[in-house]
């Protein structure tokens, strides 16, 4: 036993370990957590039974109908007075309520993936563009680009009141211009007299075709929108925009704001998508933003200024991998949110049209039915609702903690 | 500090505008016919002319080029939505289209309703919310913890408007202890000075109506509750645990005092600012979860109102309703970030 032999051992090389990259990790923490794997289950059931039942399990809501079996409760068991199996019972149409709530599924599922999809998509880009050039310098072309939008947009108003469109040229023009020539007498008042001047004479000019009080109007904005243009315009400016007009559209309670655009547009699922989509977008902007700007000082991105990297290429091969995981978090919590928005737009009888299956709609169909007794088609089609949510929430959660332990709320 | 008060406030105004801007457009791009929908589809032409030009539905939306064209400064500036803004700094809200009664007066009456109903559901959402939360915290990881937890994300996921009415079934169909719906049981009249039931109950010393009042407003409050209610749990929980790692906690604990001591008076008291705010942030989810809860209790609050307005096109209700709400929102958004900038001297605001 006192011999040693070197075979006897297993060395372990620490520097050559089992390669781990961060999502494997992520993985590895999301699957240990019991709450995020019951989440994970619950969205895969109604994932898998949603998509099951909309492409193997035929149902047509328009032909769906037999008074003869009206508002019946939960049977499991066929009998001579019900013929048929209803484990959820029958709504007010003697509808299976079983097989609606598994087809309302797909419905929700697709409201919530759509409305989350536009939130994601034009909250994504406007926190990405606003978090970047808030604090990187512009390049001429990008300055140019600004310049000339904000022209563009302040031409918009002589352009409509003259009822020329020329005037919106010009604008752009002078924008353009302006951008350009950015180095100017820069910070001089004599550039700050130009451009006003230069607007007030363009606009004043071209309207005057149309009419000495209209001319005198766009004179007067004309010289505003030269004003304007005469001062510096940079990423901190665009920023500072678009914020207000997120904080805009959240200063709406979101149900009302999504009731109102609903109410514009029209009742249906695919305007109810539109509507809780909309609402979100301020939401993803504003945490796409706070991320962004969380590491557009790394060292990595100043790594890649450095050596010449084009500022599309930084967002998008840099920026955007690195702020990934409170996006996926928020994602999956934004799922759970549209769900819920699209089953109250139902409820209120403004979401799907009313035979097609959505939990919301059913709901509300059958709501009033409850003083008769008929709990089973409003405790159902909820339960439905609720666990959906729940399992978003749920997987949400345990992203969070996956994904970045730091966070946990 | 007095500037930063100062500048966010000024902040508000571009917001505000932008508000009022909004709730101009719903009029305009809400399909149908205010005029129509005045005096019903069978109207004439020239009666449906005479509503038109009686409440400037005539005029543009918000400026009239042609007027400017023929050299007419006025009457360019005469527009639908330049007048709503003149009347708005009068206060005046306008008439309901359906009842032909001042918008301000309902607004009055059914305002305190859902103030009552929100008030509640926030203090039961505070005096449950916050205690589970520092349980939690304080024994984290336990069975305890992961059963609060769950129950606080149950909360968070709720759809409220099925929780009222699984309410109104087991408490009012099936055991009958509560009332259904409605703010006062027929018979009972409480004396108006606040509207607000409960508050003018006892002052007025009118204890059965105390009683029926409360009665009818505890579904809803509850129904109400439960999502604010687990989002404060959960902000508790998580700021009690960032507070529970400082050094001073352990400083505290190392002094030898006791955990009751070091949780109530160390910790909570530094891991209050992120709860207020987000107490804070809530009422705006009250008032907008107030259009559900509102509906099915047939709770006499501004939501249903502005929910029927909307299905009924009764444009000024719409109008003062969404605004007053808008209002409310973006004044307690204020609120938050002044009282967060006081509140705590961390924050350095350029």
């Amino acid at each position: 036993m006192s011999q040693i032999n070197p075979e006897d051992f297993t060395v372990t090389d620490f520097a050559v370990r089992e390669h781990r990259s961060l999502w494997g990790d992520a993985w590895r923490r999301l699957i240990s957590s019991n709450t995020a794997r019951l989440g994970m289950f619950i969205v895969v059931l109604f994932i898998f039974s949603a998509a099951f039942s909309h492409y193997f399990w035929e149902y047509e809501p328009k032909k769906d109908l037999d008074y003869s079996l009206k508002l019946k409760a939960p049977n499991l068991v066929v009998t001579e007075e019900i013929p048929s199996i209803h484990p959820f019972g029958t709504d007010k149409l003697g509808r299976d309520i079983f097989r609606r709530v598994v087809h309302g599924g797909w419905n929700s599922l697709r409201v919530g993936i759509v409305a989350v999809g536009i939130s994601l998509f034009f909250g994504g880009i406007i926190g990405l563009l606003t978090g970047f050039y808030e604090s990187t310098t512009m390049t001429t072309v990008e300055r140019i680009v600004l310049y000339g939008i904000t022209g563009f947009l302040l031409g918009m108003l002589s352009a409509w009141i003259a009822n020329q469109f020329l005037q919106l040229v010009v604008f752009t023009v002078i924008g353009i211009l302006a951008g350009y020539f950015e180095g100017l007498w820069a910070g001089k008042y004599y550039r700050v007299i130009f451009f006003g001047v230069l607007g007030a004479l363009l606009s004043f000019g071209l309207a005057l075709f149309t009419g000495l009080s209209v001319a005198l109007i766009c004179g007067s904005l004309g010289l505003l929108a030269g004003l304007l243009l005469s001062v510096t315009l940079d990423g901190r400016f665009f920023s500072n925009v678009m914020m207000r007009v997120m904080d805009m559209i959240l200063s709406f309670p979101g149900y009302l704001l999504a009731i109102a655009i609903v109410a514009f547009l029209g009742p249906g699922l695919s305007k109810g998508m539109i509507a809780i989509g909309v609402v979100g977008i301020p939401v993803y902007a504003r945490l796409t933003r706070s991320a962004v700007l969380s590491v557009v000082h790394k060292e990595y991105i100043l790594a890649a200024h450095s050596v010449g990297e084009s500022h599309g290429r930084i967002i998008f091969r840099h920026i955007t991998p690195n702020i990934l995981s409170p996006i996926i978090v928020q994602t999956t919590m934004g799922l759970a949110n549209a769900i819920l928005s699209a089953a109250a737009l139902g409820f209120l009888g403004l979401g799907a049209i009313p035979p097609e299956p959505e939990w919301g709609a059913m709901l509300g169909d059958s709501y009033r039915y409850l003083t008769s007794g008929a709990w089973w088609a409003v405790l159902f089609p909820g339960l439905a609702i609720m666990l959906s949510v729940l399992g978003f929430n749920l997987l949400g959660d345990g992203l969070r903690d996956a994904l970045d332990p730091k966070l946990r709320l | 500090m007095t500037r930063y008060i100062i500048r966010r406030i000024i902040s508000v105004i571009p917001t505000l505008i932008g508000v009022t801007f909004v709730i101009f457009m719903f009029q305009r791009l809400i399909p149908g016919d205010p005029a129509i929908a005045m005096l019903g589809e069978h109207a004439t032409d020239e009666s449906i002319e005479r509503i038109r030009e009686q409440f400037g539905l005539n005029r543009p939306p918000f400026l009239d080029r042609e007027a400017l064209a023929e050299g007419d400064l006025a009457g360019f500036f005469d527009s639908q939505y330049i007048n709503y803004m003149a009347r708005l700094s009068r206060l005046d809200l306008g008439d309901s289209i359906h009842r032909r009664i001042p918008v301000l007066e309902t607004l009055k009456l059914r305002f305190p309703a859902t103030v009552e109903l929100s008030l509640l559901s926030m203090i039961i959402a505070i005096m449950v919310g916050i205690p589970v939360g520092i349980i939690s915290a304080s024994r984290r990881n336990s069975l305890i913890d992961s059963v609060a937890m769950v129950g606080s994300l149950v909360g968070v996921s709720m759809p409220i408007f099925w929780l009222g009415l699984m309410e109104i079934m087991l408490f009012a169909v099936i055991l009958q202890w509560l009332p259904a719906g409605a703010r006062l049981s027929t018979g009972f009249e409480i004396e108006g000075i606040t509207h607000l039931y409960l508050v003018d109950s006892l002052i007025t010393g009118n204890w059965a109506g105390f009683k029926d009042a409360l009665s009818h407003l505890i579904l809803p409050a509850i129904a109400l509750a439960t999502i604010p209610m687990g989002i404060i749990a959960r902000m508790t929980r998580s700021s009690m645990l960032d507070v529970l790692q400082e050094d001073y906690i352990r400083t505290a604990r190392a002094k030898g005092l006791g955990g009751r001591k070091v949780l109530f008076r160390h910790a909570l008291k530094n891991a209050a600012l992120p709860v207020v705010t987000i107490i804070g942030l809530q009422a705006g989810t009250l008032l907008a979860g107030a259009v559900l809860t509102e509906t099915i209790f047939s709770w006499p609050g501004i939501g249903r109102w502005v929910y029927d307005a909307i299905l009924g096109r009764d444009y000024p209700i719409v109008q003062g309703g969404t605004l007053l709400i808008a209002l409310i929102f973006v004044g307690v958004n204020l609120i938050v970030d002044i009282l967060y900038a006081l509140l705590d001297p961390r924050i350095r605001y350029k």
